[in-house]
């Protein structure tokens, strides 16, 4: 089967922990993963920037981890990372601002984007809110 | 052609449980996750209103959660799911319904 | 075919841009020539509201989005009555044209569709 995994929170968030072992899950099952995309306070999963304490999880990083040692397309909503101030280097520079701090491995890109991932895809899940 | 449908707000505080239980269709699944499975504790309003729904549906949860929150399913009618289950349980349905 | 999809929008206008968010991924399904459905629910319904006054909070005005759909070929609206309802406002006009529907009828709509997205 192939999926479209939308992430909508944070990694603060269990409902962003809760995405990854689906989507471990999913690949482990032999499915396909067409597009992880990240939408709404889901782009805040896809940056650079987050320190996590020695003694907790570091969802992001694991998140970050599974997309490029799967070679998945992991797409970040470009409206929605913007006013949230995750950019990567061309937006840094676009709207002169200080640091890129797209993930590597996530590209900034449109809606169509999961439009496209659904035509393409049989079954869409998303995860969202706590 | 089945849905399954996602919830995983408090049944509370949100109006997930209440919502989702007005527009289930006879034959879908409702999947409780996060917070969502408070919905199981046995007494409660929100375990009434499961109980109350006239369409047939199927119940499951997410076990990490359940077992998180020290919950006991023993009389409640609900499936538990690991994550192998919880993907399977979603190709078995012809769509997905995550409430957020 | 194309896959159809049911976009589910639960939020109210002013709480948050999540309601706009949602829309946004209507407006985007009908750039693409995609089919697409908005179901309002629950806080959703508040968005289709006559007389609302954004300026008075200094946001953008959402309706006009909502009315921008048309022309974007987002064309089956549909409101949760009981929504409407349970708000005090089933008498209430609708600044955009949305067809009331019953729990039975949003049943057969989500069953009417390959995805349905709910924000």
């Amino acid at each position: 089967m192939k999926f479209v995994i939308s992430v909508l929170s944070p990694s603060t968030a269990p409902s962003t922990r809760r995405a990854l072992r689906f989507a471990q899950a999913a690949l482990a099952a032999g499915h396909e993963i067409v597009r992880v995309f990240f939408y709404q306070d889901g782009v805040l999963s896809a940056s650079n920037n987050i320190v996590v304490a020695q003694d907790q999880q570091n969802i992001t990083q694991q998140w970050q981890t599974f997309i490029t040692e799967n070679q998945l397309d992991a797409v970040v909503c470009i409206a929605a990372a913007l006013r949230r101030g995750v950019l990567d280097q061309t937006e840094a520079q676009r709207y002169g601002r200080e640091a890129a701090n797209l993930a590597e491995g996530y590209q900034l890109s449109g809606l169509g984007q999961l439009h496209d991932g659904l035509q393409q895809a049989e079954r869409f899940i998303s995860f969202g809110g706590e | 052609m089945t849905t399954l449908h996602i919830l995983n707000a408090s049944p509370s505080t949100a109006t997930q449980l209440k919502s989702c239980l007005r527009v289930v269709s006879s034959g879908d699944g409702i999947v409780l996750c996060g917070e969502a499975v408070q919905a199981l504790r046995a007494g409660s309003v929100a375990a009434q209103q499961l109980q109350a729904c006239e369409r047939g549906y199927r119940l499951y949860a997410l076990q990490e959660d359940v077992q998180a929150r020290g919950i006991d399913t023993a009389t409640m009618p609900v499936t538990l799911l690991d994550y192998p289950a919880f993907v399977a349980l979603c190709v078995d349905y012809a769509r997905v319904n995550s409430w957020t | 075919m194309a896959k159809s999809v049911l976009l589910i929008s639960r939020q109210a206008p002013w709480a948050g841009i999540a309601a706009a968010e949602a829309l946004d991924i209507a407006l985007a399904a009908g750039a693409f020539d995609l089919p697409l459905s908005i179901l309002f629910m629950d806080d959703g319904v508040l968005q289709l509201l006559d007389q609302q006054q954004p300026l008075a909070l200094e946001q953008k005005d959402l309706s006009a989005n909502l009315q921008a759909l048309p022309m974007f070929g987002i064309e089956q609206l549909y409101v949760a009555q009981h929504c409407l309802t349970e708000r005090g406002l089933a008498e209430s006009p609708l600044a955009i044209a949305a067809e009331r529907l019953d729990d039975q009828q949003i049943q057969q709509l989500i069953r009417a569709h390959d995805y349905v997205v709910t924000l």
